[in-house]
């Protein structure tokens, strides 16, 4: 199902910074974790060549086909959700885990692809010019579900990393001012129901820790202030590659995961960071200029909603990193040690791929 | 190349992409001028920061002071124990941790996530105590399994120990975890969670001294907290060590006598106030405490109708019964009520305010004056002395004897017992006075309560002849140089009555023990001991008769207060058996082997 011009147009750039982004992700995760004793910078490498694998297998399939049994994908995915809630057995506190023989796997990762895949089915033959509110109602609530199961497991980091999916649909649908002033008045009413009811109290810790990170050191705001001095100590060219003080003695939490961007500002200073942080503008450039090279309106939104999943999760990170937002538990795309949200970016790139190697092909 | 019929218009969409990508751009110059500002601008503030942090600071805990008693004999000291510890940072899995970790020490895993969960604000590298007083079979396990469990690790520290388990143990005390709401307090600020602090008895009277100083090392760390390198070191100061004025047999003697018999026993020096013996039984093995875990037996003896972790000698209230005798006497005496040539006849019970009142003896004492009121304990004198003084004087008497305030022993938590008064008695219970309650105060009944120790302290200024001392348990300290910084020693004070009325009442005890008196039990030829024994009854007047109709033994609680030698006196004995019975029966007796064993080895 694949012919020789479009194997000419697959876009080997995008792969090409795909790629690049990984294995500087992989570099540092070696450095920040290569005294413990799981080697992450190994399974991550074996993640990667999965995800490429899997990324090259998904090209042969026409993404409209993958459009169509979206609904499928989507419901075989809440139902996962739904029973590892059920029955999953708590990994680090969590129900986030399906654990197969050697590997565990995070379902909600996965069903980022789905809810993509069942927007675009749902959009793909929308053509007013503004977001009405059928569409708009209809498309919250497939979106709502998974969020919940998320939510309840408890991982509200990951459910939240949901909605810049949702809100990406919307942008291309179009906005009207009502529509957005409606969106944020729920934004804030949920917002304040989930303050007073949900949340728990180490959650609001979180948050509040945000505005005074000095107030409880070694508290709730030692991962902040722990991950902020690991950056500003940092300086212009950084302590050298696997010397910070902060990450190699253990002071900054989650190295490997979370908090890879506090490793990278120590040990390669501004100068790294900048240096990364322009690998990674290319990488997001080059998503965001594929959407205007699709054939219809079912690429477009696949490659826009793409873009946005993984910009939102890059700026979420980074920002806690440096407490401008708060521990939110979201990785850093590529950049992070973490399986399932590897191999759940390179499909979503995979689906990029797909759209714009098609894009010239008759229906 | 654009066929309308296939593609169709989507250059809204799209444009509306590229305003979205406008964003993404405008954010991205925002983060780096941010990167700018924490890595160039603060990037000295942060260092600095991040130096501090590399270094870090293991604190070594002092050793506690040892505790000695007079002559030298260790009664805490401190020995090798292990820790286990969790450090939550080398923890890949908590759930799969605590399971196993539950395995190996044998701990509930609900007990182990709750330890945890306390003190989650810590730093993550730091070690979480879980278990201590580790058995050498579980370190051995926890060693085994060191490269598969990274986050347990063994720590030692010193561990309190008291070689001879309940020995003295109300005076000693015993060492638990600092609370929350003690950190709180000024006196604790120093203290770090989970540090061992002295609860009661010298252990907290004496906390700062014994706990020492802190010693701090500052090492280099490398990847997973080892040790490095060292840049320098504070050695720990080893807290003082504690000389204690007990004497290791007399308090042997001491708790032997009461062993099985709930009560109080203190021996002391009459002249300096020195506590050679104080007892109360039941006790308990202060070891048992030194755990940060609640164990069964503290729960046990906390809830223990017996309150065995009562110092009864200086917490315990008990009428003083005819022990209260002396004081009435001395009261008499100094307002002139009674002089030596006052005599009353006992016919076994007087009527006084309409009302009979018996004495101990059915049959009467006949004609009693002073000294043999005292040598026979006869309550009909004491019932008119009484009531020829009136309450406000009897009150004002044993107050000024020390009765109703503490005696500033070294200890903590003295409690200061009771001399009622009408005033007290509007106060507290909102009645009037009665005058027949004048007439059971005359004999140390009704609501006026005393502690074993007031009891001594009270005898020693009868010993003293008017000298009034305060009682301490702590002899001296010594860094380790060997010098004893001695207590500044108590001058005394004198009371103002005279000291020709306190030579009239110790003949009257002396008679009580010398001369076929109620004390005869406690006589040692040769050593001219003085006492005073009682028997206070435990139910009021009406419950008794109640009893008494039935048939119904009531069992008193048996006293027994005394000096010896008459002249220059050396040592005294205050003694208590709870529902002992008769004092010149049960506690006499029992004083007499104190006296003995001083004797023997002082004397």
């Amino acid at each position: 199902m694949i012919s020789r011009s479009q194997i000419k147009n697959i876009d080997w750039i995008l792969i090409a910074l795909l790629v690049v982004n990984t294995l500087v992700g992989i570099a540092v995760i070696y450095s920040s974790s290569h005294h413990l004793s799981s080697n992450y910078y190994l399974r991550q490498f074996f993640w990667m060549f999965l995800g490429l694998a899997v990324l090259f297998v998904l090209l042969t399939v026409e993404y409209n086909l993958l459009v169509t049994y979206s609904l499928y994908f989507y419901i075989a995915c809440v139902s996962i959700l739904g029973v590892i809630l059920l029955f999953g057995k708590l990994i680090a506190g969590t129900k986030s885990w399906i654990k197969l023989e050697f590997i565990q796997i995070q379902p909600s990762e996965i069903t980022k692809i789905a809810i993509i895949l069942l927007l675009a089915r749902i959009f793909s033959e929308y053509k007013r010019k503004y977001l009405s509110n059928e569409a708009g109602l209809s498309s919250c609530a497939f979106v709502m579900l998974p969020i919940l199961l998320v939510a309840l497991q408890p991982d509200l980091g990951t459910a939240l990393s949901y909605i810049p999916i949702l809100f990406g649909a919307f942008l291309l649908a179009g906005l009207t001012r009502k529509t957005l002033v409606t969106l944020l008045i729920i934004a804030v009413v949920m917002g304040i129901v989930s303050w007073g009811f949900l949340l728990k109290d180490y959650q609001k810790d979180r948050i509040t820790t945000l505005l005074t990170p000095d107030k409880d050191p070694l508290g709730t705001g030692y991962h902040i202030l722990q991950s902020k001095i690991a950056i500003g100590s940092g300086g212009l060219l950084g302590k050298g590659y696997a010397r910070g003080s902060q990450s190699q003695l253990q002071f900054l939490p989650a190295r490997h995961t979370d908090f890879i961007f506090a490793v990278i500002g120590e040990e390669l200073g501004f100068v790294g960071v900048v240096v990364i942080g322009v690998f990674y503008f290319l990488f997001l450039t080059r998503l965001f200029q594929s959407v205007s090279q699709s054939r219809d309106r079912t690429g477009m939104y696949i490659i826009f909603m793409v873009a946005l999943m993984i910009t939102s999760q890059f700026f979420i990170n980074v920002f806690m990193t440096i407490g401008l937002f708060p521990i939110a538990g979201i990785p850093l795309p590529l950049l992070s040690y973490g399986g399932s949200s590897l191999l759940t970016n390179y499909i979503a790139v995979s689906l990029v791929l797909n759209v714009k190697m098609r894009r010239f092909v008759n229906i | 190349m654009m066929n309308n019929k296939i593609y169709e218009d989507l250059s809204l969409v799209s444009s509306r992409a590229k305003i979205a990508f406008v964003v993404v751009r405008i954010l991205f110059v925002i983060l780096i001028i941010y990167f700018w500002k924490l890595q160039i601008l603060d990037f000295q503030v942060f260092w600095q920061k991040s130096e501090e942090n590399r270094i870090r600071e293991i604190i070594v805990t002092p050793q506690r002071g040892l505790i000695r008693e007079r002559n030298g004999v260790v009664l805490a000291k401190n020995i090798a124990s292990f820790k286990a510890s969790l450090i939550r940072e080398n923890c890949e899995d908590y759930d799969e941790s605590y399971a196993r970790i539950s395995k190996i020490l044998d701990l509930p895993p609900e007990v182990l996530k709750e330890r945890i969960d306390k003190y989650r604000s810590l730093p993550l590298f730091q070690p979480i105590v879980v278990k201590d007083n580790l058995t050498h079979e579980e370190v051995a396990r926890i060693k085994a399994r060191q490269y598969e469990l990274p986050e347990l690790v063994v720590q030692s520290e010193p561990k309190r120990n008291y070689p001879f388990g309940t020995l003295a143990s109300h005076v000693l005390g015993y060492l638990q975890e600092v609370s929350p709401a003690e950190m709180e307090m000024e006196r604790y600020k120093s203290r770090r969670m989970g540090d061992l602090i002295g609860k009661t008895g010298v252990e907290k009277q004496y906390e700062d001294s014994l706990v020492g100083e802190e010693g701090k090392v500052f090492e280099i760390v490398d990847s997973i907290g080892r040790k490095i390198g060292e840049i320098s070191r504070i050695d720990p100061i080893r807290g003082n060590e504690i000389y204690l004025t007990l004497d290791f047999e007399l308090q042997k003697k001491a708790e032997e006598i009461l062993e099985g018999r709930e009560g109080a026993v203190v021996v002391m020096k009459p002249d300096t106030g020195e506590i050679l013996a104080m007892a109360s039984y039941p006790n308990f093995d202060p070891n048992k405490f030194i755990n940060r875990f609640t164990p069964e037996e503290w729960v046990d003896l906390i809830n223990s109708p017996e309150y065995p972790l009562q110092n009864r000698a200086i917490r315990g209230l008990y009428s003083p019964g005819s022990l209260f005798k002396p004081c009435m006497l001395l009261a008499g005496l100094d307002q002139g009520t009674v002089n030596e040539s006052t005599s009353y006849t006992c016919r076994g019970s007087v009527i006084i305010y309409g009302h009979p009142f018996a004495c101990w003896k059915a049959d009467g004492h006949g004609v009693v004056n002073l000294y043999s009121a005292l040598q026979h304990s006869c309550n009909i004198y004491f019932y008119q002395l009484g009531k020829r003084m009136g309450i406000e004087e009897i009150a004002r008497y044993a107050r000024m004897l020390g009765l109703g305030s503490p005696t500033h022993i070294d200890l903590p938590g003295e409690k200061t017992g009771l001399v009622p008064d009408p005033e007290w008695k509007k106060r507290v219970r909102d009645e009037p006075w009665y005058p027949g309650e004048t007439i059971s105060v005359s004999i140390g009944q009704g609501p006026l309560l005393v502690t074993p120790l007031q009891i001594a302290v009270l005898t020693a200024q009868i010993a003293n002849r008017g000298l009034r001392v305060t009682p301490y348990i702590c002899e001296g300290e010594t860094n380790g140089t060997h010098e004893i910084e001695r207590q500044p020693k108590d001058k005394g004070v004198r009371s103002p009555i005279s000291q020709e009325y306190f030579e009239k009442v110790i003949q009257g005890m002396w008679r009580s023990v010398n001369d076929r008196g109620t004390s005869a039990l406690a006589r040692i030829r040769d050593f001219d001991v003085c006492g005073k024994t009682g028997s206070a009854q435990v139910v009021s007047k009406a419950t008794a008769e109640k009893l008494a109709q039935q048939k119904i033994e009531i069992k008193t609680h048996s006293w027994f207060t005394g000096f010896a030698p008459k002249d220059e006196p050396k040592v005294l004995v205050s003694l208590i058996v709870e529902y002992g019975g008769g004092g010149g029966a049960t506690a006499a007796p029992s004083a007499r082997e104190l006296f003995e064993l001083y004797r023997e080895k002082y004397d």
